[in-house]
């Protein structure tokens, strides 16, 4: 045994040809999810000139949607992309010149952080954390990083690129693997199929029962966090919700005019499930309270600690009628775990900021 | 055209790299682990597997079945992968209603009965003539 050479690969699946064209699918890949994910970062630490639209209703189910089934197909791309320059790794010498080692370790950096974006992403979706660092903050800049390096890379190749995708004629090389180089693609192509059907049912809803790594089950709204898990327990007639300066009694919540309106729950992880919510419009609460519309609010929850358990709802998001705060869901009064007695539910907004167990509702 | 999406890439890079500091001083070994796993695992483990496994169909297998099975097990290979969040579980949260809570392994075995079942009809459907690929 030796260690292989460059010249040793001589299956058609590797060069320009192939990588190009995979390339070019895995950069659409990366761009749609560094894009929704962007966007996802921007409503969750929204900075001062970021505004997000509250309608149409789905527009965040969506573009987390495909945050993470752009996400979960760039992995096929990916692997099938590494395949098709593979040789590479072999190319001797190892460093030719100072720009060759550049280009050589600006690829190493691209792919470490390639992998750490979509595996740990995948992972994430699974609510499962073999780490130690905070998911967040790590997968957010190591984002910068993979599309930082993404797009020295395609400075590097795009000569290389632009030959590649252009050029019709080609010598034809003969297959000595088991795939030939359009078997390759088509292959590819099937692969990245089957991941995103294993996958987007856990938000497309007529794909649910064929998706079998859908992280939501076949029916029901899921529950993400278990009122034991946040120590929040029910309450009595003494609770009151605070909006400003006014107090509600539950029975005065409930003789208000409700509203009754089908929004969807849309998780960061990427599942959601649409649900028929009743409840009051934190729009007219704000009016019972005499607080201008379009006021930014801060929702407070039963719940002690957590990470999640304040929320900020825009004004944009306030003065929209359905942003609703819900006693019901699908006709029943809401469950503990739904977040009874009353929880935030606004068109267009990350779950995890759909706060449960609310107490009060603050003016900023 | 080149040097612009090369410095603009530096730039985001260079970002990413500030906003990553707090993450390496308070976990760099899991943070290392994560960055240089994927490559190392790739080059050294699944990539050599995939070269091995592709000599070995097209010496074992007559030209007909070659491309069948080799995406085949392109196919099975990426279903597996994405199963070991669901099936690895030992650093997961809880299992709460309605989340995570389908019969993942029953899944993935239907995931890929139905891949092996599709390799095997297209075999038998291609001509004995076709060459080794499509």
């Amino acid at each position: 045994m030796r260690i292989p050479e460059e010249a040793d690969f001589a299956s058609p699946t590797h060069g320009p040809r192939v990588s190009a064209r995979i390339g070019l699918w895995l950069g659409i890949a990366f761009g749609l999810c560094f894009i929704t994910g962007l966007i996802s970062h921007g409503i969750q630490h929204p900075a001062a000139w970021f505004t997000w639209p509250s309608r149409p209703v789905s527009l965040y189910r969506i573009t987390q949607g495909v945050h993470v089934t752009s996400g979960v197909a760039a992995i096929p791309l990916l692997l099938a992309k590494l395949w098709s320059v593979y040789p590479k790794l072999f190319g001797r010498p190892l460093v030719k010149s100072v720009p060759h080692a550049l280009e050589r370790g600006s690829i190493l950096v691209l792919i470490g952080a390639s992998f750490f974006e979509l595996l740990t992403g995948v992972f994430n979706v699974a609510q499962n954390y073999p780490w130690a660092f905070f998911f967040p903050t790590a997968h957010y800049a190591v984002a910068w990083i993979a599309v930082g390096a993404l797009l020295v890379h395609i400075a590097v190749k795009l000569p290389v690129i632009r030959e590649a995708l252009t050029r019709s004629e080609e010598e034809p090389r003969p297959t000595t693997g088991a795939l030939s180089r359009r078997g390759f693609l088509l292959t590819t192509g099937v692969a990245t199929g089957a991941a995103v059907l294993a996958t987007v049912g856990g938000t497309v809803p007529w794909l649910r029962n064929v998706s079998v790594f859908a992280s939501r089950s076949a029916t029901g709204v899921p529950v993400n966090r278990r009122a034991e898990a946040a120590q929040v327990s029910t309450v009595d007639e003494s609770w009151r919700l605070t909006v400003g300066d006014v107090e509600f009694s539950l029975a005065e919540l409930r003789a208000m005019p409700q509203t009754t309106a089908d929004l969807p729950i849309a998780c960061v992880e990427g599942w959601s499930a649409s649900a028929t919510w009743t409840g009051v419009p934190v729009k007219d609460l704000l009016e019972r309270a005499g607080v201008p519309a379009g006021s930014d609010v801060r929702v407070e929850s039963l719940e002690q600690g957590g990470l999640y358990r304040s929320s900020t709802l825009p004004g944009t998001h306030t003065a929209d009628p359905l942003t609703l705060l819900a006693l019901r869901m699908n006709g029943e009064v809401l469950t503990l775990d739904h977040g009874y007695p009353c929880r935030v539910i606004a068109p267009s907004r990350p779950g995890v900021l759909q706060t449960k167990w609310v107490s009060r509702l603050e003016v900023r | 055209m080149r040097w612009v999406i090369g410095v603009l890439g530096v730039g985001l890079l260079g970002w990413g790299v500030v906003e990553l500091v707090p993450v390496v001083f308070d976990s760099p070994l899991s943070l290392g682990g994560w960055l240089l796993g994927g490559p190392v695992l790739h080059d050294a483990l699944l990539a050599p597997l995939v070269a091995v496994g592709g000599v070995v169909v097209s010496r074992v297998l007559p030209p007909r079945w070659r491309a069948p099975v080799g995406a085949g097990l392109v196919v099975s290979g990426v279903l597996v992968v994405l199963s070991i969040p669901y099936l690895w579980r030992t650093f997961s949260g809880p299992v709460t209603p309605g989340l995570h809570d389908r019969p993942y392994l029953a899944g993935l075995l239907i995931a890929l009965a139905v891949v092996w079942t599709t390799v095997v009809i297209t075999g038998l459907v291609r001509r004995e003539n076709t060459p080794a690929t499509p």
